[in-house]
């Protein structure tokens, strides 16, 4: 008898698999890759940021120009964010509602503002409301200037930030049809009522999904602030503008502890994305796209 | 055959949904890039030629163009390893890594830039470990190229992750029984199919990357015909308040991103009649 027998079941793999050494070998490059590109400057941020302790930090987040900082980019996203939802569900009951002609256009001038550079962006409300410009010498002259003051700044984050609620509910709304509302239409309930009670149920959490998103985008937006603003102390100076400031002084660590306080709330925004993927994949646009 | 403009449709709110889309669409995107628009007929083609036609323009948007493509490359070649991963692949810490794609989205563009600085400065973790062997990467091209690497990152493995959930296993198995080599069958059946959504994502990221300017300008350096990109030429004469010049290069830009905006959707069209889907 040869003892060559075989002493343990030999392993087939599957025709549709990689073998082992080529499947680990490509998730060490994802890992590694991540690592370098994404974790590092992450764990960067908050490294930085405690570099001379926490109560250093802490201080600095109570500096009077962080704390204005704060308090304007928290009264621009309160404001900038409700706009675009309403826009966002308006625009997607309209396109998904009704046949009109000029539909893909329409859905195409809605994406517009992701493929514009943020700096265009600010650069066309400079040129639209600024004080050289007609309308805006009008408002200035009525007391009421845009550019380097709030309402400036507020346009400018709608911008940035126009698409993301439209473009997460239209296909959601698409793939829902009209057949439920119709139905509430025929048993007599009103426009707002079908609104209320059937679509927005249907809807709400590609909508909080999508205002997500959009908030988070506002609360971080740099370049078409930077443009508008003036990035005026106390004044017109956003968290990423103040970020800016100070590390241009070179005030590291109070330019890296506010950076961590956005860095902290995209992780929230993140965590929150996931939780919703996970829960209601089915009612989301963004996890059955095709 | 052409109907009517609006088909009639008894569902309610028509005009208000219609009002508040055409309102806010118009006062926030379209009046103000109409502005911009009009700022250039103002000052003329020969006036914007004579803006643009300048070296130290001319190198910044061919800068900013050529890193962009550099990095989109890498990002299309990495993002569709990733999305690969991610999707055919089961180990731990996979959530986390499929959750981290998304960071450079969520991650504000100067909190970003201000991180990348720091780490690859001369003095910063991987500066340091670079500048051993005589590498400098912040404040040179290398630092814009790897800023713009780290924002494009997302959209190729998010355009590419729900094309290679779709595939079907039959097809694999079936080049297999032919006699296929797994290497093979990648190359020739599962590639092909990914392509046209890689593309997209390719386009996505290249748009971005031209137009970046939070996560750039502090790694930068901001040297001029070195490492100046594009949009800080617009803010420098924004400063200067020579707003024609400004409008002019912001043109020259969005010219950029119409084209871009036309290659995605003819991508999408060429794919669609290839295969049926995007």
């Amino acid at each position: 008898m040869s003892d060559a027998t075989v002493s343990r079941p030999v392993r087939f793999r599957a025709a549709t698999e990689e073998s082992p050494a080529t499947r680990w070998t490509l998730i060490a490059v994802a890992v590694v890759g991540l690592g370098i590109l994404v974790f590092a400057p992450l764990v960067t941020v908050f490294v930085m940021a405690l570099a001379d302790g926490v109560v250093a930090s802490l201080e600095s987040l109570t500096h009077k120009d962080a704390r204005e900082a704060i308090r304007l980019t928290l009264t621009i996203a309160a404001i900038s964010v409700p706009l675009n939802a309403i826009f966002g569900v308006a625009a997607a009951w309209f396109i998904t509602k009704f046949d009109f002609r000029g539909k893909a256009f329409l859905i195409t001038l809605i994406d517009l503002p992701f493929s514009v550079s943020p700096v265009v962006a600010g650069l066309c409300i400079v040129l639209m409301f600024g004080t050289n410009s007609l309308v805006g010498g009008w408002l200035v002259a009525q007391g009421y200037p845009i550019v380097f003051a709030m309402p400036g700044i507020i346009l400018a984050t709608m911008f940035v930030t126009f698409p993301f609620v439209a473009r997460e509910l239209i296909p959601v709304m698409i793939e829902q049809g009209r057949a439920e509302e119709e139905a509430a239409l025929t048993l007599g309930a009103g426009g707002w009522r079908v609104f209320w009670t059937v679509t927005l149920p249907n809807i709400r959490w590609a909508l909080l999904y999508g205002v997500l998103l959009c908030n988070a985008r506002a609360m971080g937006e740099f370049g078409a602030v930077a443009v508008v603003s003036g990035k005026i102390r106390g004044q017109t100076a956003t968290i990423p503008t103040t970020i800016e400031m100070l590390y241009q002084e070179y005030l590291s660590v109070a330019a890296f502890t506010l950076a961590a306080v956005l860095a902290l709330l995209a992780l929230v925004t993140l965590v929150l994305k996931t939780l919703l993927e996970l829960r209601h994949a089915d009612e989301l646009a963004a996890t059955h796209r095709h | 055959m052409k109907g009517p403009v609006i088909h009639r449709s008894p569902m309610p709110g028509l005009g208000l949904s219609m009002g508040i889309t055409i309102t806010m669409l118009s006062l926030v995107v379209l009046l103000p890039i109409g502005a911009l628009l009009m700022k250039g007929a103002n000052y003329g083609l020969a006036g914007i030629w004579e803006t643009v036609n300048r070296e130290r323009v001319w190198t910044a948007l061919f800068l900013s163009f050529r890193l962009s493509l550099f990095a989109a490359t890498l990002n299309l070649v990495f993002g569709v390893l990733l999305a690969w991963v991610l999707v055919r692949y089961r180990f731990p810490g996979r959530r986390i890594l499929d959750a981290a794609v998304d960071l450079p989205f969520a991650l504000p563009t100067a909190v970003a830039g201000i991180a990348l600085t720091a780490l690859y400065a001369p003095k910063g973790a991987f500066g340091q470990l670079a500048a051993e062997i005589g590498w400098k990467i912040a404040y040179t091209q290398w630092g814009i190229f790897i800023a713009l690497v780290f924002v494009g990152l997302p959209f190729v493995a998010r355009t590419v992750q729900p094309v290679i959930e779709e595939i079907e296993r039959e097809v694999e198995e079936a080049s297999a029984t032919l006699g296929a080599s797994r290497l093979h069958t990648i190359r020739h059946v599962i590639l092909p199919m990914l392509l046209p959504a890689a593309l997209t994502g390719f386009a996505l990221a290249l748009a971005r990357a031209v137009g970046e300017y939070g996560s750039v300008i502090f790694i930068a350096g901001n040297i001029p015909l070195v490492t100046e990109i594009a949009p800080l030429l617009i803010i420098i004469q924004l400063e200067e308040f020579n707003y024609d010049a400004a409008a002019a290069i912001g043109i020259a830009m969005l010219l950029i991103s119409f084209a871009m905006l036309l290659l995605i959707n003819l991508i999408q069209v060429w794919s669609r009649r290839r295969i049926g889907y995007v």
